[in-house]
């Protein structure tokens, strides 16, 4: 049995007096879709954030290919060409363009030459289909063309895995369904992928795994049949009964 | 009328040498200010506690004092322990008092660029002095132009104050002018039309370089009242 490609232990965070993550493990494997679901403010970003080392945690170890990155001096900016993050703001570079923001990180973090870089974001962004709008800058994109250019400059970066925030939350519901496609078929290419996300309909399809997280901890986690037909807890069975109550008028309209 | 004609054309000459001294002071201690507030700036933000509160002792204690006050007692000091002509005590005094606003400025430009711009670039595996110098940094600057231009142009009229240490600039020109031809309101009245032309090239250069580095489409803070397009969705 294959080792799994990310591994954390016990990870909590707090800031202040507030207790943020208390005690968090999860181990995701190769080409696994994993979606951690539940109430805003309960860690799920805090978690994410600390997958790619982007925020310490206080206690707790992670793994990624059983190279422990949470070790005290390991290089955390090697661990984000391996472990790629999409935001819900986008977060774009503004003052590059779409072909720029792709191929800087290619030309500055990979020391790729300037030629080879632009031919790479090129392939990338024609994978999400931009490539008309390779000129232009983030303020003249709309939010889901911004957001399918982030994925892309997750991408060139060739991770292991990819980390989605949040990434449809500040979309208008129209262009939700271009940025969905695009993770759909990410993972059909077998990307390993751990999405915060409210959209039910895309973890009833995609994900191999739903985690429920509440107040810090992970409540509970399973298939998607076994958590939407039969959760076991309490808590869960709430929470998704008013979700999906709420996503099954958005679908009847 | 003819007579104060005549001795206008006289003047101009020696006002305009003293124009010279004067843009000279003012772009050396803006250009010596840029490195201090870059410097001062990104240590206060990015800097360890250590040298963050040395910034801001720094800070407090210039902007505290009038420039004509700071200017006095960097000049005795400098000279005290280097052997420096008062043009160069001059302007390096300036230059140290310019640096104080400017790290404000590029604090503020700084801050406005957002965390999330940073974290992105983490994000991509830069490196924190990568995401300075390639992310950071460009969109500040384009940000910091309008509250620079205020300070260039605060810098020469600022310049005037080196007349104290007998820098032959634009204004102990027009001393010397009013002076000697007794007629101190077309000296000084002249010396005033010089620095607003300056100033005014100074101000609409600037405003054409903030036009050339915009980003396009992208609505800044200071753009929004003047500009007339509907923002793109």
């Amino acid at each position: 049995m294959k080792a799994p490609i990310i591994k954390a232990e016990g990870i909590y965070k707090a800031y202040g007096e507030v207790e943020v993550l208390k005690g968090v493990s999860l181990n995701v494997n190769e080409s696994e879709v994993v979606v951690i679901i539940g109430p805003s403010g309960t860690g799920k970003s805090t978690l994410l954030r600390c997958l790619n080392l982007l925020i310490k945690p206080d206690r707790g170890r992670i793994w990624l290919n059983d190279i422990e990155i949470s070790a005290p001096y390991f290089n955390s900016n090697r661990v984000r060409e391996q472990v790629g993050m999409v935001f819900q703001d986008f977060n774009l570079f503004n003052h590059l363009t779409a072909l720029d923001n792709i191929s800087i990180a290619l030309r500055k973090v990979l020391h790729m030459k300037v030629a080879e870089a632009k031919e790479r974001s090129l392939q990338e962004l024609n994978n999400v289909n931009l490539l008309d709008k390779k000129d232009l800058y983030p303020s003249q994109l709309s939010g889901g063309q911004k957001q399918r250019v982030a994925i892309a400059r997750a991408l060139a970066l060739d991770p292991q895995v990819m980390l989605f925030d949040e990434p449809t939350s500040a979309l208008d519901p129209e262009l939700i369904g271009e940025v969905l496609e695009a993770m759909k078929t990410l993972a059909e290419k077998g990307m390993t992928m751990i999405v915060v996300t409210h959209e039910m309909g895309f973890a009833r399809e995609v994900a191999n795994r739903i985690i429920f997280m509440e107040h810090g901890n992970i409540v509970e986690e399973g298939s998607p049949n076994e958590m939407f037909l039969h959760p076991q807890i309490l808590r869960t069975r709430e929470f998704l009964w008013k979700i999906t109550e709420l996503y099954g008028k958005h679908e009847n309209k | 009328m003819s007579q104060n004609l005549l001795i206008l054309i006289n003047l101009i000459p020696l006002l305009l040498k003293g124009a010279v001294v004067s843009v000279e002071v003012a772009t050396s201690s803006l250009v010596i200010g840029l490195f201090i507030g870059l410097f001062v700036g990104l240590g206060r933000i990015y800097g360890s506690k250590v040298i963050s509160w040395f910034a801001i002792l720094y800070i407090t204690v210039i902007r505290a004092t009038p420039p004509i006050v700071s200017l006095f007692v960097l000049y005795f000091v400098i000279s005290r322990y280097v052997n420096l002509p008062p043009l160069l005590a001059g302007i390096l005094a300036l230059g140290i008092s310019s640096g104080a606003y400017q790290s404000e400025i590029m604090r503020s430009a700084i801050e406005s660029v957002g965390q999330s711009q940073m974290l992105a670039a983490r994000a991509v595996g830069m490196s924190r002095i990568q995401a300075i110098t390639n992310i950071i940094l460009p969109q500040a600057f384009r940000l910091a132009i309008p509250p620079w231009s205020n300070e260039a142009a605060q810098m020469l009229k600022n310049s005037s104050l080196v007349y104290a240490l007998s820098i032959p600039e634009i204004l102990r020109q027009a001393q010397y002018v009013s002076a000697t031809t007794l007629k101190p309101f077309l000296a000084f009245g002249a010396a005033a039309v010089i620095y607003f032309i300056l100033n005014f090239g100074i101000n609409r250069g600037l405003d054409s370089l903030e036009k050339k580095v915009k980003i396009p489409a992208q609505e800044s803070v200071y753009s929004i009242s003047k500009s007339r397009t509907s923002l793109v969705s």
